[in-house]
C-alpha cells in the first residue's frame, strides 16, 4: 500500500465507480487499476470493498453486469452504466461539486467567525 | 472460498448456469479473476509466486467476508427478479385475458351477470348469517353467561318462581352475578305528547351485571334500586333517549311519568341491548315485594347467571341442582323436579335460528353451484372455438401449466367482475332481507362490512376455480398436431360433450334438491294455514290495556273500570261483541296452573299442567269458542261469590275422562292451598299458543275473581274491525283519557306475525329454488342447442335420407329428456338425504313427502323437455342442402 493515502468519504466510491464506467464497460479488476492509475495512487481503495459497492449499484439498477471474455481470452464480469446510472452520475457529481465548493470557501476564509 | 492455489474453476459448475443461476459460483469466479489478475501483475513486476499471492490477498482485503457479503447481495437480487418476473407474467395474463373477454362480449356479459346474481345472493345471505350468528354477542362476558331452565320430567320450564330465584341468588356461590327479568305489560308514558305505551322489561340489578354492556349514559340498577319500596327508577333505551330526549345528556336524574307515577331516569342503556327494532323500551327494577319471595310456584323469571372466572359450568349446575332438588322436595307439584338445564347465551339468542339460516346459506350456495355449472359448460363450448388459439400457443412453446394458468386468469377475471357487480346485488338483497318482518334478532344490523367483503372475494376466487379449472385442463390437454391439421376445427369433442352433459345432470340434481326443499316448506305453510285455531280468527281485534296503579290501586275499582270500558266499546256501532281476558290466545301463554282434581292426592295423573286465563261472560262468544257443556260465566259470578271455573275439553278429558266434570271441584298446586273452584262449563280446545304448537289445556276464571291490572279486549266486528279502532279509542278515552291502548292488532295479524320467520325462510327458499330451476333450464338449453349446432351436418344427412321433421325433433328432445331423467333420478336420491335438515321446519308432512317429490320431479322433467324443444324446432328447419354444402 502507498504510504500517503486518503481515506474515501462515504458515498464517494459510488461516484468514482460510476465515473469510471462512463468511459465504457469494465471489470472489477480494471476499475480498481484505473482508479489507482488515474489518481496516481493517492486514493487507496481497498480493492475488496469495490465489489460490494458494485453489487449494490447493480441491485439499484445503476449498472448492469455481463460475463464476457477479456483480451487474453479469460472470463470476466463486465459492468456497464445503465441510463439510470448515467443520471445518477450527473446528480452525484453535481452535489459533489457543491460540497467541494462549500468546503473550499470555508478553507479559504479570511475572517474570524463572529 | 476456494484456495488460490487451486486456480482452476471446475468446469461442471459453469454448465450449471445453463439451468439456473448460480450466485455462489459467480461470486467466486469474479473474485478469482480479480486475484489472479493481481498475481499476474505482481509476477510481471518480478515477485516470486508466493510473495505475489500474499501481496494480492493483502491488497484485496478480507476475501472470505467480502465473498459472503456479495453472495447475500446477489441472492437478494435474484429473489427480487423472480418475484418481478412472476408479477410481470401475471400482469400479462390479466391483460391478455381482458382482451380475450372483450373479444366475446356476449359470453362475458352472460357469465358476469350470472355470477353477479349468484355471488351477490350469497353475499346478502352471508351478511345476515354474519350479523345474526357469527358476530360476537355484545355482552362483556358473553362466554360465561348462561340462562337456566328448571326441568320438569322430560320437559323444561322456561322460568323460575320468584322464591326459587331468591334462594338461588342467596345460595349459588358459583356465580359472579345472577340476574332475572320478566316481561311486563307496556308502561304508559304520559307528559310527552299523547300517552304512549312503552315496551317494558322488569330487570334485577344482577341482570345488568351478568349481561353487562357499558351504558351509553348514567348507570344501570344497583342493589339498592332493586328493592321493594325503593324510589322508582328507570333505564331507558338508546333509541328512546334519541327520539324523545334528542340525546340530551342531562336526562339523567330527570323524572318521566310512567303509568301516572314519576320514575327517575338513572341510565341510558347501550343501543346493543336491543335485538329487534323498533327499539323504544324501558327497564324498571324487578324489586320483588316480600310476599312474592315466598312464591315457589309461578314460573315467571328468566334467570341469567354469570359464572365466576374458573368455575366450570358443570359444578355450577351441580350446585343449582342441589338447591332445586331441595326446593322441589319442599314444594311438590310446583312444576319442577330438581333438574336444571343451562343454555349458553349464544344458543339462547340465536340458537333456534341457526339451522334455518345455515339452511338458507346452503341453498344459496347451491344456486351458485348451478350457475358455476352453466359457466363451466359455456367455457367448454368455447374451448372448441379456441382450439386453434391454444394449439398455436402450445406450438410456440407455452407449457400446459402456462395455458391452464392463462385460462384460469380469464376465469378469475370473470369471477372478480361478477363479485364487483354482485356487491350491488348484495346491497339490494340486504335491504330486502333486513326490511322483512321476520322476527330475527340482530338482523337489522346486517351490512356490507369487512367480513362480508372478504367472503365475497373468497367466493369469487373459489367459484372461478370451480367453473374454470376443469375446462382449462381440458383445453390444455388438446392434441396439438391433430388440431393444427384439422385447421382448428373440432374432431374429438365427444369427451367434452360427455362432461357438459354430466354438468347439466348435476345442475338438474341440485335444482331438484332446492325445489324439493322449497316445496316441503311451502306445503308445510299451507298445512299450517289449514290448521283450525279452534275459534273464529277472522275479523277479531285484540287490544291491550293497562290501568296505572297510581290511580287504580284497588281490584274492585280496576274491575269496575274495565267493565265500564267494555260497555263503552260494546256500544260502538259496528261492534258485534266484546270480551275481555288476561292473556289473549296467540298473544301469549296463560299463567301456569297445576290443575288438581278433588279426591286425588296430587301424586297421580290428577295433577295436570295447564294455562290459566281470565274471562268475562261474553269472552267465549266474542272469540267464537264453542261452549260444550254447562254455562259461560255470568255477571252473577261476583268477586265474593262462589269460586267457579270453566275448563277446556282437553283438560276435562285428562282429569275426568268421559265423565261429566260439571259441578266437580278443581284445585291448584299441591293440595295445601288448593283454592277449590267449581267447574261450571267446558269449552272447546283451541291452539292458543300458536298454530304450529300443541293444543294447551286451559282453565278460565271469571275476571271478577282474578283481577289483573292489564287485560286484553277482544272485539268481534260486524264490519271490518280495523276500521273500528278510532271509535274504540274514543270510547276508551270517554272512560279515562289518560289510558293508552297498546298492541292493537287483529288476531289474524298476530297469527301472521307468529309465522313471519318461517314465511321468510319459505319465501327465500322458494325464490332460490325458482332461480335454480331457471339456471338449470338454461343449462339444458345450452347443451342441447350446442348439440344441434354440432350435428347440423348429420341431421341434414338424415333429413336428406327422408327423416321427417317430427323424427328429428323427437331425436333432439329425447336427448333433453334423458338428461332430465338422469338428473331427476339422482336428485331424488340426494334429496332423500338433504331434506333431513328440514325435519324441524316441516309441519304436517314428512320431510320425504311423496307428493312434493313427485311434483318437483315432474316439473323439473317438464322444464328440461321444454328447454330442449326450442333447439329441436330449430333442428327441423335445417335445410339439408345448406347443411351438406356447409361442411
Amino acid at each position: 500500500m502507498a504510504r500517503s493515502s486518503i481515506e474515501l468519504l462515504q458515498g464517494t466510491l459510488d461516484l468514482i465507480v460510476l465515473k469510471t464506467l462512463s468511459w465504457g464497460p469494465m471489470h472489477g479488476f480494471g476499475i480498481a487499476r484505473w482508479i489507482q492509475h488515474t489518481t496516481e495512487e493517492v486514493l487507496q481503495v481497498e480493492e475488496g470493498s469495490l465489489y460490494p459497492a458494485l453489487y449494490r449499484m447493480e441491485n439499484r439498477g445503476w449498472i448492469k453486469a455481463q460475463w464476457a471474455l477479456t483480451e487474453n481470452g479469460r472470463r470476466a464480469k463486465y459492468y456497464r452504466l445503465t441510463a439510470v446510472g448515467r443520471r445518477q452520475l450527473t446528480a452525484e457529481f453535481a452535489s459533489w461539486e457543491q460540497m467541494t465548493n462549500a468546503i473550499g470557501k470555508i478553507m479559504a476564509a479570511r475572517r474570524e467567525p463572529a | 472460498m476456494r484456495s488460490l492455489d487451486d486456480d482452476r474453476i471446475p468446469a461442471w459448475r459453469r454448465y450449471l448456469r445453463f439451468w439456473r443461476s448460480n450466485s455462489a459460483g459467480d461470486v467466486e469466479d469474479e473474485l478469482s479473476f480479480h486475484l489472479e489478475s493481481t498475481v499476474e501483475e505482481m509476477l510481471r513486476a518480478g515477485m516470486s509466486p508466493e510473495a505475489a499471492r500474499e501481496a494480492a490477498r493483502r491488497k484485496f482485503g478480507d476475501v472470505d467476508g467480502i465473498s459472503r457479503a456479495l453472495y447475500t447481495l446477489s441472492q437478494q437480487r435474484e429473489r427480487r427478479m423472480t418475484r418481478a418476473e412472476w408479477f410481470d407474467a401475471l400482469r400479462q395474463d390479466f391483460v391478455y385475458a381482458f382482451r380475450q373477454l372483450r373479444k366475446s362480449p356476449a359470453f362475458t356479459a352472460v357469465a358476469v351477470i350470472t355470477l353477479a346474481l349468484g355471488i351477490g345472493a350469497n353475499s346478502a345471505i352471508f351478511s345476515v348469517v354474519y350479523s345474526v350468528l357469527l358476530r360476537p354477542l355484545p355482552y362483556a362476558n358473553a362466554d360465561r353467561v348462561f340462562t337456566f331452565a328448571e326441568q320438569n320430567g322430560s320437559g323444561t320450564m322456561c322460568c323460575l318462581p320468584y322464591g326459587n330465584f331468591d334462594v338461588w341468588r342467596r345460595e349459588a356461590t358459583s356465580f359472579e352475578a345472577l340476574g332475572a327479568t320478566t316481561g311486563s305489560p307496556p308502561l304508559t308514558l304520559t307528559g310527552q305528547g299523547d300517552p304512549a305505551p312503552i315496551p317494558t322489561t322488569r330487570a334485577s340489578a344482577g341482570y345488568w351485571k351478568a349481561m353487562f354492556i357499558p351504558p351509553a349514559l348514567g348507570h344501570y340498577f344497583t342493589e339498592a334500586d332493586d328493592r321493594d319500596g325503593a324510589p322508582n327508577v328507570v333505564v331507558i333505551s338508546y333509541a328512546m333517549w334519541q327520539n324523545r330526549f334528542g340525546g340530551d345528556r342531562s336526562v339523567i336524574g330527570r323524572n318521566i311519568m310512567l303509568n301516572g307515577r314519576p320514575y327517575a331516569i338513572v341510565g341510558v342503556a347501550s343501543p346493543q341491548y336491543v335485538l329487534y327494532p323498533p327499539a323504544e323500551k324501558v327497564w324498571v327494577p324487578l324489586a320483588p315485594p316480600a310476599s312474592r319471595l315466598t312464591d315457589f310456584k309461578d314460573h315467571e323469571l328468566r334467570a341469567y347467571g354469570l359464572l365466576r372466572t374458573g368455575v366450570p359450568l358443570a359444578s355450577a349446575i351441580r350446585q343449582l341442582t342441589q338447591i332445586e332438588t331441595r326446593l322441589a322436595h319442599e314444594n311438590p307439584h310446583s312444576g319442577y323436579d330438581g333438574g336444571v338445564a343451562p343454555t349458553s347465551l349464544v344458543e339462547f339468542v340465536v340458537g333456534p335460528l341457526r339451522l334455518r339460516l345455515y339452511m338458507l346459506l346452503g341453498a344459496v350456495a347451491l344456486v351458485l353451484l348451478i350457475a358455476c355449472g352453466n359457466i363451466a359448460s359455456l367455457l367448454l363450448a368455447r374451448a372448441n372455438v379456441r382450439r386453434a388459439e391454444m394449439a398455436i400457443r402450445g406450438a410456440l412453446g407455452a407449457t400446459r401449466g402456462r395455458i391452464v394458468m392463462q385460462l384460469l386468469v380469464e376465469s378469475l377475471l370473470l369471477g372478480l367482475g361478477g363479485a364487483v357487480l354482485g356487491l350491488g346485488v348484495a346491497i339490494a338483497g340486504m335491504r330486502f332481507l333486513t326490511s322483512s318482518p321476520a322476527n330475527i334478532p340482530r338482523l337489522h344490523d346486517a351490512a356490507l362490512n369487512g367480513p362480508v367483503l372478504a367472503f365475497t372475494f373468497v367466493l369469487a376466487v373459489v367459484s372461478s376455480i370451480l367453473f374454470g379449472l376443469v375446462p382449462a385442463i381440458r383445453v390444455a390437454r388438446l392434441d396439438l398436431q391433430q388440431t393444427l391439421r384439422d385447421g382448428g376445427r373440432e374432431s374429438r369433442g365427444a369427451a367434452r360433450e360427455k362432461l357438459r352433459r354430466a354438468l347439466v345432470v348435476g345442475e338438474l340434481c341440485v335444482a331438484q334438491i332446492l325445489l324439493i326443499g322449497a316445496g316441503l316448506l311451502i306445503r308445510s305453510s299451507i298445512a299450517l294455514q289449514g290448521v283450525p285455531a279452534g275459534f273464529d280468527t277472522r275479523n277479531l281485534l285484540a287490544i291491550d290495556l293497562q290501568l296505572p296503579i297510581a290511580r287504580y290501586a284497588e281490584p274492585p275499582q280496576q274491575e269496575a273500570t274495565f267493565q265500564a270500558i267494555e260497555n263503552a266499546i260494546a256500544s260502538v256501532p259496528g261492534v258485534r261483541s266484546v270480551g275481555r281476558t288476561q292473556v289473549a290466545p296467540i298473544h301469549g301463554f296463560g299463567w301456569d296452573w297445576t290443575a288438581f282434581r278433588e279426591g286425588s292426592d296430587g301424586h297421580d295423573d290428577g295433577a295436570v299442567d295447564s294455562n290459566m286465563r281470565s274471562a268475562t261472560p261474553d269472552y267465549f262468544n266474542a272469540l267464537g269458542l264453542r261452549l260444550l257443556r254447562g254455562r259461560s260465566f255470568t255477571r252473577g259470578d261476583a268477586a265474593d261469590g262462589p269460586k267457579v271455573a270453566i275448563i277446556s275439553r282437553g283438560l276435562a278429558k285428562r282429569l275426568y275422562g268421559e265423565a261429566d266434570p260439571i259441578g266437580r271441584r278443581i284445585g291448584n298446586g299441591n293440595g295445601e292451598h288448593p283454592g277449590w273452584r267449581e267447574i261450571v262449563g267446558v269449552v272447546d280446545d283451541m291452539r292458543s299458543s300458536g298454530l304450529a304448537n300443541d293444543v294447551p289445556r286451559e282453565l278460565y276464571m271469571p275476571s271478577t275473581q282474578w283481577v289483573n291490572r292489564s287485560q286484553t279486549f277482544v272485539v268481534r266486528g260486524a264490519v271490518p274491525v280495523l276500521g273500528l279502532v278510532p271509535a274504540v279509542r274514543r270510547a276508551v278515552a270517554g272512560v279515562d283519557p289518560m289510558l293508552a291502548l297498546s298492541n292493537v292488532s287483529t288476531i289474524e295479524q298476530s297469527i301472521d306475525d307468529s309465522m313471519a320467520t318461517s314465511r321468510f325462510t319459505t319465501w327465500l327458499l322458494g325464490l332460490l329454488g325458482a332461480t335454480g330451476l331457471i339456471l338449470a333450464a338454461v343449462g339444458v338449453y345450452g347443451v342441447i342447442a350446442y348439440m344441434v349446432a354440432q350435428r347440423t351436418h348429420e341431421l341434414g344427412v338424415r333429413m336428406a335420407l327422408g327423416a321427417t321433421g317430427g323424427t328429428v325433433q323427437w331425436m333432439v328432445v329425447r336427448q333433453g329428456f334423458v338428461l332430465a331423467a338422469v338428473g331427476v333420478a339422482v336428485g331424488i336420491l340426494a334429496s332423500l338425504v338433504a331434506t333431513k335438515t328440514l325435519q324441524t321446519m316441516v309441519f304436517g308432512i314428512s320431510p320425504r313427502d311423496p307428493v312434493t317429490f313427485i311434483v318437483v320431479a315432474g316439473v323439473l322433467a317438464l322444464v328440461a323437455v321444454i328447454a330442449s324443444f326450442v333447439p329441436a324446432r330449430r333442428a327441423t328447419r335445417i335445410d339439408p342442402l345448406v347443411a351438406l354444402r356447409g361442411n
